[in-house]
């Protein structure tokens, strides 16, 4: 079984060493706190995830048994994708090769996808970004992709390192946290 | 005077000394956002009191190797804020620290026979708040990488909000009663005028404004320490009320909004000319002649 030990770190940081282990593990994780407020905000954050919760007092604090319900652990329901495919692009080029056919080829990817129609999550990041920011043509996919509802994720981290959170022309500025809950509830990944 | 929001000097009978201090780590990670939300934190004691600031100092605790271009926007933030407020910065002091800090020392004027306090509240009034409840909430979120970019946004602006048009709103109808919530959150704050004033309140759950995401981040176990302090510290009578809900009433605020107690004939009025600068402003409850400080949550007005 898995052991957090949260004591002497201050909240929220107990919660997301607990999200951390949940993540991770597919059965019980125990948690050890050293004060009520962790004890309570880990116990709070293990039932919103639909764990059952077991409190033990123990010399200096508490132990949490958190035990994963039958779902699967992860964000809460409307939170969720809605969509069965995620398509994971970390690069505004598709493959290797030339600069040019690479980037040809992404955008006339995006816009084949706009035109297929369906739905599901597209997520940018590292230089993938640019298609989002910079690059006219691809942008233009992506926002006709968010128009037919699929949700487009943007990283906000890679957004603020490429000097492009001003330019951003498609899509929602993102988080690894959001990312993450994206990529694990979907269907499948395609990455690109 | 004990209890206040800031301090007072009677300078002359119609004219009194307001002075406060207030400073603390960023809450959020833009710079000029953070600036601005400790100058608007700063500021509020004066408003609460119904005093006008009319200078600021600076108070800077700063890194070396964040005192270029990130120092600047935080003290642009500050003057935007000190600007609006119709005072003006006239100095400041800083010194080097690991953690950054930033905040401001206050001093304005007011009308010792005009002047807000928080022992004026009558049984009857209503009890006004003029923003949504749960920074607290969504700063702990924040930390955490829990929480969504709007949600982050619509805590910011609230933040940044200056209570001076709530300010000048009560005071143009007279209101006596005032208080800032802040770090005992709205328990903690109303308690301090019902014990000042020897009166209790109602309030009603369905009335309270909550910031967007601060009730589903409570779920999640995003409750700053000091929510379970302020818990500790007053009692309520809140049967059946959402747990939630009751956890954005402890939430220590920063830069909360004003809480006043306003006579009901005024009420109407003044909420419709409130919600032109506070779009969140509320009527939450009323002040009661029961046991002195004592706090029920009912789930709506009756």
């Amino acid at each position: 079984m898995d052991v957090v030990d949260a004591r002497g770190v201050a909240c929220p940081i107990p919660v997301t060493m607990t999200r951390n282990a949940l993540e991770k593990s597919q059965s019980a994780v125990v948690v050890l706190v050293d004060n009520n407020t962790a004890c309570e905000n880990v116990s709070r954050f293990a039932n919103s995830q639909g764990c059952e919760v077991e409190i033990s007092q123990r010399e200096g604090g508490f132990e949490l048994k958190l035990t994963p319900g039958e779902k699967p652990v992860e964000k809460k329901a409307d939170e969720k994708p809605t969509a069965d495919v995620a398509f994971l692009v970390t690069s505004d080029e598709l493959g290797q090769g030339e600069r040019e056919l690479g980037l040809r080829l992404m955008r006339m990817f995006l816009y084949t996808a706009a035109e297929s129609g369906g739905k599901g999550t597209a997520v940018f990041m590292n230089t993938g970004v640019r298609l989002a920011a910079e690059d006219e043509e691809a942008a233009a996919s992506i926002s006709r992709l968010a128009g037919q509802g699929w949700k487009v994720l943007v990283c906000g981290t890679c957004l603020d390192y490429y000097g492009l959170k001003d330019s951003l022309k498609a899509g929602t500025v993102s988080n690894m946290y959001e990312i993450q809950s994206a990529l694990v509830g979907a269907g499948s990944v395609v990455s690109l | 005077m004990s209890g206040e929001d800031a301090g007072v000097y009677l300078l002359s009978d119609d004219l009194a000394l307001v002075q406060t201090v207030d400073f603390f780590p960023p809450i959020v990670d833009d710079p000029k956002a953070f600036g601005r939300i400790a100058a608007a934190n700063a500021l509020s004691d004066i408003y609460a009191m119904g005093a006008r600031p009319l200078t600021a100092m600076n108070i800077v605790a700063f890194p070396k190797k964040l005192c270029g271009e990130v120092l600047e926007a935080v003290l642009l933030g500050g003057y935007d804020k000190v600007h609006e407020a119709g005072a003006v910065v006239i100095g400041g002091h800083t010194i080097e620290d690991d953690e950054p800090k930033y905040g401001l020392a206050v001093t304005g004027i007011v009308d010792p026979a005009r002047m807000m306090t928080v022992s004026a509240a009558s049984k009857g009034d209503a009890l006004v708040i003029t923003k949504a409840l749960g920074t607290g909430v969504i700063a702990t979120a924040l930390k955490a990488g829990m929480a969504a970019r709007e949600v982050v946004q619509a805590a910011t602006d609230s933040m940044m909000l200056l209570n001076r048009s709530a300010s000048e709103a009560f005071l143009a109808r007279g209101v006596r009663a005032c208080t800032d919530v802040t770090g005992f959150g709205l328990m903690g704050h109303l308690s301090e005028i019902l014990n000042a004033s020897e009166v209790s309140a109602t309030l009603w759950e369905g009335s309270i404004p909550l910031l967007p995401g601060a009730v589903e981040l409570a779920a999640q176990g995003m409750l700053p320490e000091g929510a379970y302090a302020n818990r500790e510290g007053v009692e309520v009578e809140a049967p059946g009320v959402t747990r939630e809900v009751l956890d954005c009433m402890y939430d220590p605020q920063t830069s909360g909004g004003l809480l006043a107690c306003v006579k009901g004939d005024r009420v109407d009025e003044l909420l419709a000319e409130l919600r032109k600068s506070c779009p969140r402003a509320a009527v939450i409850g009323e002040v009661t002649g029961g046991d002195t400080g004592s706090i029920k949550v009912l789930p709506g007005k009756e």
